[in-house]
């Protein structure tokens, strides 16, 4: 058989899972329709545990990142902390800022209330780690213009 | 300062055969089926090039694609180059010794478009918005060519007032829509419209 990466990322998603609280099935908990909803405080907690797991990698870490977007919620500011230092460990600053504009995505059109508490929250982490909100890197606002296929 | 999204078609067959024997830890991710068959000749072409592989994405193939609702794609947006490696052994370091514009240029690497500049307006509407009224215009100019030079004039039987006014004097001699219609407003008594 031959030993590939696809195969070892297989392998270690699937023992990192093991690790983590005992769900059933699916990752995501998407397909869980006769099951109890979870509650938010056991969403933010298992999303914590997935974020702190030693071993992640970037193939979990892009999953878990892109169902927190796919949440209809603002992550806690606990997920965001463990989210930043899984980057750290990972060494890439811009899967970081990318997941904090994620985050002022997610505040959706309430975002003047929740964005500055979440700065608030998660700042002393930011600080920690070096890593510049997208504000500081002037990409709150278009820096690049990219042209439209159809206007090619 | 303008980007294009290119498609990085380039054949990468000795890429196909180094997935299938570098050791595990320096092999890049590959969600793709074609990695995982290696040895023999490659059959297809690995269109994300040399760029490494960070995620499922959002349909299992390694393509780039910039979605609000999607953000980390399957694979980073550019190759690395010497300049990008150099960055990448700084960012290995302590992060708060690398300056705003390095941050930038390795997010530029993994991601072509940020969230601001993915939700730029594009000011489409008012294509929309001017092809729309220049439709109806046309519209209202071959109705204004349709009155002068294809109908007919109004037959006198609408223009003349005499005619008009013996045509509704039989209506009320004939108790026509009595009800709602013009003879209930002739008030029969008296012999005059009602007001």
């Amino acid at each position: 058989m031959i030993r590939n990466a696809f195969s070892r990322a297989l392998v270690a998603g699937r023992a990192g899972f093991l690790q983590l609280a005992p769900q059933s099935a699916s990752v995501a908990g998407c397909r869980h329709m006769s099951k109890v909803a979870e509650s938010d405080e056991q969403l933010t907690a298992r999303y914590v545990q997935y974020f702190e797991s030693k071993d992640i990698d970037h193939w979990w870490l892009s999953k878990h990142i892109n169902d927190l977007a796919g949440t209809d919620a603002v992550p806690e500011p606990d997920i965001i902390k463990a989210c930043l230092h899984a980057c750290r460990r990972l060494n890439d600053i811009a899967m970081a800022v990318r997941f904090m504009e994620i985050v002022h995505f997610k505040c959706g059109n309430r975002v003047k209330e929740i964005y500055p508490y979440v700065l608030q929250e998660v700042g002393p982490t930011l600080k920690e780690l070096g890593i510049p909100t997208p504000e500081e890197l002037g990409m709150d606002k278009p820096q690049l213009a990219l042209e439209d296929v159809y206007d090619m | 300062m303008e980007m294009h999204i290119v498609s990085m078609a380039t054949v990468t067959g000795t890429l196909l055969r180094r997935c299938s024997r570098l050791s595990a830890a320096a092999a890049p991710l590959s969600t793709s089926a074609r990695a995982l068959g290696g040895g023999g000749l490659p059959t297809v072409v690995e269109r994300h090039g040399n760029r490494m592989v960070i995620g499922y994405g959002f349909n299992g193939e390694p393509n780039y694609i910039d979605r609000v609702d999607y953000p980390i794609p399957a694979v980073r947006f550019k190759e690395d180059n010497a300049q990008i490696k150099v960055l990448r052994e700084k960012e290995r370091g302590d992060w708060k010794k690398l300056t705003k514009e390095e941050v930038q240029e390795l997010y530029r690497a993994t991601f072509c478009r940020s969230f601001a500049e993915m939700q730029a307006p594009t000011g489409e509407w008012k294509l929309v918005l001017g092809g729309t009224m220049l439709a109806c215009s046309i519209a209202v100019w071959i109705y204004l060519f349709m009155k002068v030079f294809v109908y007919e004039k109004l037959p006198d039987t609408i223009t003349n007032p005499e005619k008009v006014e013996a045509q509704v004097q039989r209506m009320i001699d004939l108790r026509m829509n009595p009800v709602q219609g013009i003879a209930s407003e002739w008030d029969y008594e008296k012999g005059q419209w009602k007001n």
